[in-house]
């Protein structure tokens, strides 16, 4: 680390780490309601939204400290205005600790989500975006006052490297597609059309933008590799996740009241889009083989490489399974869906924070060497429960997709019978993905601090 | 492929993405009142009962949402429109073994709200959710009973031996419980005046003959 400002990185890097926490211990509750419904005093919505809503926000939060972290170094230059960056992150500090605080009470007193003003003051029941549009416009606001610091850092020296111009681009693209989910409308066809402009767009488009920005800032940062061969392959890759997932979008316009070409829109351009993931992990495993010798953090290389093998295998292979309207009519809406929201969000996202975090917070605490043990050994708890949980979940999915789609079986007594074991492994390995979030909690805060002394 | 070449794949291959994207959401917007009814004051109600309780925290429409609980799409063709509202305002007393908790919707939430799932049903979904192709439930029964009791759906909302919902009591030993064949027709008649508060759907019309032979089927399951 050169500049100063950079360590701004380090207060969302905790934020993110405590939601990370906290979004599993709910997730844990939420399995074991699959068990006994009446486990938590909160329902088992309340609890959903909670867990999905951490997950998006400390993966929100993560980029943004990891954008802080990258363009000064980048930029050469310090942050521009580092108070603009404290006020930006107390300022969504506060907004999620009151969205949390809404959630809590509209679960214990489910009248309180009142009408005011045309919009739902506490939830707005729509999954991912629960959050109330009061809570959307400060989102709105976080988002562009980060922006525009990061713009304006890029200005003072105006040095505009490509990782730069592809992570601010899709940090942009991510502020606008929040938009499309803003407004009310009448027709439930339209809401879940726009929805999904926000939700698809995101994580196949706009969030992959910025992980190939950030693999390529790894790839560098860590094994000095050529900046101008990471950069026409990243081109190569953010620009191919856009061209299929953009259009690939239509995988979710099969079933939802919309026009039958999307069946072929759809089906065409997102079975295209593991290529591009693919693509990731030949580069990461291209340069790695090339550089090997002189790896320091070797644990951050091995998050890098591990981000870009489970990005493939959770976004594009358990996607692409399901992603051809054949399949896609038997299993839309199954638990099938969650095996791959599981898989995908792990391996595209929750492993990208985490190698930023292991490739840029040993410099920020100033340390060139540090303990790496427990940076492998919460790797290995996370990687290995999570990959169990998903065959869990795959296993239901396929019951549940034979029992009650093709023989038509009650949903209910499918749910309750015959994958009540699955429902029983999958929180028995939640826990041990607790395990692993734990370790890397302490690791986290204190990496590097024992060297010191 | 060279630096700028690759750049170029990057942004113009992406704008030109969307602008197809752009003109298809266009076109996708026209086309959307030929594939549903109209929208009434109250199916617009209730769509915002929907959101407002967070029923998409536990359920799905559409195929999306949540996988803790029936899908929605269907809920009104699947089972009668009063035994819905029945369950939505109070699910455990309907049925004690429900996991699904009580919201404290008002009765004019819930009528809305069964306007809004009657509207979702009539979308042009095209053609989901698919029809079972192997319906380990449908088809002829080996007695009259039997087959009376597949046509009128009986098992959407019993079971018997494992099979079919439950929404209502299981029925695979009714028989050795409720022996009595008139008690069957009374209550299958109304089965208010038999199991006060019950929202079971009533199946007066039924002829009595019909009557008669789904009770004499319902006896002999022990
Ligand atoms: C905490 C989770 C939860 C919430 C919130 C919830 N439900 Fe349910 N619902 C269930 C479960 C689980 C079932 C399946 C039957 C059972 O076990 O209770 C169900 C069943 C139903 C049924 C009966 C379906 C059938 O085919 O028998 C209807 C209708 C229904 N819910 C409507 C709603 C509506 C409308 C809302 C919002 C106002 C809602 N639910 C909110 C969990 C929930
Ligand atoms: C919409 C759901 C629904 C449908 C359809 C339905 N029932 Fe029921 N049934 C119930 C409920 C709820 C109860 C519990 C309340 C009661 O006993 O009336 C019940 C109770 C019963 C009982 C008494 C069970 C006991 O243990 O006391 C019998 C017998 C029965 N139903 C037979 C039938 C038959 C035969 C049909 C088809 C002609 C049928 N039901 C259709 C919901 C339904
Ligand atoms: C890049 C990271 C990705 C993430 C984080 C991700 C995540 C998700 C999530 C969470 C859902 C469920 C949404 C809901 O709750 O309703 C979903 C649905 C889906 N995803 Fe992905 N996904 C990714 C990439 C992909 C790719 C590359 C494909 C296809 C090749 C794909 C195919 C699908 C399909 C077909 C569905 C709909 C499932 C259904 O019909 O129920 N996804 N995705
Ligand atoms: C980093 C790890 C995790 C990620 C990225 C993650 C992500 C998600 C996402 C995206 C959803 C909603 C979409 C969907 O169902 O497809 C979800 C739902 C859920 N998650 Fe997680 N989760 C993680 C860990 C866990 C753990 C450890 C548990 C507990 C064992 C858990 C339990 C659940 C449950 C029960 C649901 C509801 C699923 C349903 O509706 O059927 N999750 N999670
Ligand atoms: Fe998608």
């Amino acid at each position: 680390m050169q500049y100063e400002s950079q360590k701004i990185a380090k207060n969302f890097y905790t934020a993110a780490a405590l939601l990370f926490l906290i979004q599993i211990v709910v997730g844990i509750v939420a399995a074991l309601q699959f068990i006994w419904p009446d486990f938590f005093f909160l329902n088992f919505n309340t609890i959903r939204t909670l867990h999905i809503n951490a997950l998006v926000v400390w993966l929100l939060v993560g980029m943004m400290g990891a954008t802080y972290y990258v363009v000064p170094e980048e930029s050469e230059t310090e942050l521009w205005s580092v108070p603009l960056a404290h006020l930006q992150f107390w300022a969504t500090v506060v907004a999620v600790l009151l969205v949390i605080v809404g959630y809590i009470v509209m679960g214990l007193f489910p009248q309180a989500n009142s009408m005011i003003f045309g919009t739902l003051l506490l939830n707005e029941g729509r999954e991912y975006i629960e959050a109330p549009r009061w809570a959307d416009w400060l989102i709105v606001i976080s988002v562009l006052l980060f922006l525009f610091n990061n713009f304006m850092t890029i200005m003072k020296t105006k040095k505009f490297t490509a990782v730069q111009g592809v992570l601010l681009a899709g940090l942009t693209v991510l502020a606008l597609m929040y938009l499309p989910g803003m407004f009310y409308t009448k027709s439930m066809v339209m809401d879940q059309f726009w929805w999904w402009w926000v939700v698809h767009l995101w994580v196949e488009g706009s969030w992959e933008l910025i992980a190939a920005a950030l693999l390529a800032f790894m790839l560098h940062k860590l094994l000095g590799a050529d900046k101008k061969v990471l950069a026409k392959w990243m081109y190569i890759e953010a620009g191919l996740v856009l061209i299929t997932g953009i259009l690939g979008l239509g995988h979710h316009y099969y079933w939802i009241g919309t026009p039958k070409y999307w069946l072929w829109v759809g089906g065409i351009f997102s079975s295209l889009e593991p290529i591009p993931l693919l693509l990731m992990v030949w580069d990461a495993f291209r340069i790695t083989r090339e550089k090997r010798g002189v790896v320091q953090n070797r644990v951050g290389l091995f998050y890098t490489v591990a981000h870009a093998i489970f990005n493939f295998v959770g976004a594009g292979l358990w996607g692409v399974i399901h992603t051809l309207p054949q399949v896609n009519k038997w299993t839309h809406g199954t638990q099938i869906t969650t095996a791959h929201g599981h898989l995908a969000f792990y391996g595209a996202y929750v492993l990208l924070i985490l190698a930023m975090i292991y490739v840029t917070l040993p410099s920020i605490r100033g340390v060139k060497e540090f303990d790496q043990s427990k940076g492998y050994l919460a790797f290995w708890f996370m990687t290995i429960s999570m990959v169990f949980i998903v065959i869990s979940l795959t296993g239901a999915g396929m019951v549940q997709s034979y029992m009650e789609r093709l023989l038509g079986l009650d949903y209910v007594t499918v749910k309750t019978s015959y994958n009540m074991w699955f429902w029983v492994f999958r929180a028995i390995f939640g826990v041990g993905f607790l395990v692993g979030v734990l370790i890397f909690v302490i690791d986290f805060f204190t990496l590097g601090k024992k060297s010191a002394s | 492929m060279s630096h700028n070449g690759a750049r170029n794949l990057f942004i113009f291959g992406s704008l030109l993405c969307f602008a197809v994207l752009i003109v298809l959401t266009i076109d996708t917007i026209g086309t959307l009142d030929e594939r549903a009814p109209e929208i009434t004051e109250a199916v617009n109600a209730g769509k915002k009962v929907w959101h407002k309780y967070d029923c998409i925290g536990c359920h799905t429409i559409l195929g999306n949402g949540s996988y803790f609980a029936p899908e929605m799409t269907k809920a009104v063709v699947r089972k009668p429109k009063e035994y819905l509202k029945k369950f939505i305002l109070d699910p455990r007393t309907i049925n004690p073994k429900a996991a699904m908790p009580k919201l404290g919707l008002s009765e004019e939430e819930a009528d809305n709200l069964i306007a809004f799932l009657d509207w979702i049903s009539k979308v042009d979904t095209n053609g989901w959710p698919p029809e079972p192709i192997l319906t380990a439930a449908a088809g002829k029964g080996s007695s009259m009973g039997q087959t009376l009791f597949k046509k009128h759906d009986c098992s959407a909302c019993h079971q018997i031996g494992g099979l079919g919902g439950t929404a209502g009591p299981d029925l695979t030993h009714i028989g050795l419980e409720k022996p009595d064949a008139d008690w069957h027709i009374r209550h299958l008649k109304d089965p208010e005046s038999v199991v006060p508060g019950s929202a079971m759907p009533a199946f007066a019309h039924l002829s009595d003959e019909d009557l008669r032979e789904l009770a004499e089927y319902l006896i002999t399951l022990k």
